[in-house]
């Protein structure tokens, strides 16, 4: 029974083997296609890298402009450490005095 | 600088493909392309499947032709990345496994006399059937065994497996393969 279906086997393999698989129309223009993917891949790639490179200028000039901004900007500092906490207990105090409260 | 043609070795294409020339893949592309359809059309469903294969294999070729070492053969390095590469088309599909119908018969056979054809056909078919229900690791490696015949050492070589993995998954694909056909001709 097992060599009855080892040979069944060999004789599906081997009608299976001397077929040549006919390929030839799906060959045709292949390089073409394949080259055609290259280009197309690495265009893209470029693409991606050339516009990376262009806008590194503006991303400098943001950084500096942050940098220029924050140099420039100088509040008022109070040299009382609970400064904030006071200015907000007024604030608080003249909201409920205005509102009646 | 070498005058590259159809005539060139495959060591002066890869030179100058590697330096930038993409005339010389097309020859590369030509020169094997024939090899890796007859091995893809063993496992591609249809003439659609066929194509992205075999322009993946290119495609991966191409992309990794820098690392290629020129003293090993490329024939075998592109065998390797075929097979890598038809291995990953089977383990994309697993969920269609066991759906192909039995009267499926996807790549049309050369000219050859109407009796073999009728013959390979039907044989093409059934065993399509039983191939589409064994796991990718052993459709790849009885593919490889008995319809391209590849020794073992050979299989090993292009699949990265142990000598002794790819012998167990020949010996459970054979054997599932015949449980297949002893339910297929029971019914």
């Amino acid at each position: 029974m097992n060599d009855e279906r080892d040979k069944l086997l060999d004789n599906l393999f081997s009608a299976l083997r001397t077929e040549a698989p006919g390929t030839a129309a799906a060959e045709e223009y292949f390089e073409a296609r394949v080259m055609a993917l290259i280009e197309e891949r690495s265009t893209g790639q470029a693409l991606v890298s050339l516009w990376s490179w262009r806008l590194i200028p503006w991303f400098a000039l943001i950084v500096v402009m942050i940098g220029i901004g924050s140099a420039i900007y100088d509040p008022v500092r109070s040299l009382d450490m609970f400064a904030s906490f006071a200015n907000g207990y007024e604030e608080y105090q003249a909201t409920n005095l205005l509102a009646g409260g | 600088m070498d005058v590259i043609d159809r005539e060139s070795s495959d060591e002066q294409l890869i030179r100058a493909v590697v330096a930038g020339n993409n005339g010389a893949f097309v020859h590369l592309v030509s020169r094997y392309k024939r090899k890796v359809f007859a091995l893809a059309s063993r496992f591609a469903r249809d003439h659609d499947e066929l194509d992205d294969i075999c322009q993946d294999v290119f495609i991966k070729v191409y992309e990794n032709l820098g690392k290629f070492r020129v003293e090993a053969p490329f024939e075998h390095w592109l065998s390797r990345v075929a097979v890598r590469t038809c291995y990953d088309a089977l383990r994309s599909r697993k969920k269609e496994r066991g759906n192909v119908p039995l009267e499926s018969a996807h790549v049309a056979v050369a000219d050859t006399s109407v009796e073999e054809r009728r013959v390979a056909a039907e044989a093409r078919a059934l065993l399509e059937w039983g191939l589409a229900r064994l796991r990718p690791e052993e459709r790849l490696v009885i593919t490889l065994l008995e319809l391209e015949e590849k020794s073992i050492l050979d299989i090993a070589g292009l699949t990265g497996w142990s000598q002794s993995n790819v012998k167990v998954r020949a010996f459970r694909a054979r054997q599932k393969l015949k449980q297949l056909l002893e339910k297929h001709y029971e019914r």
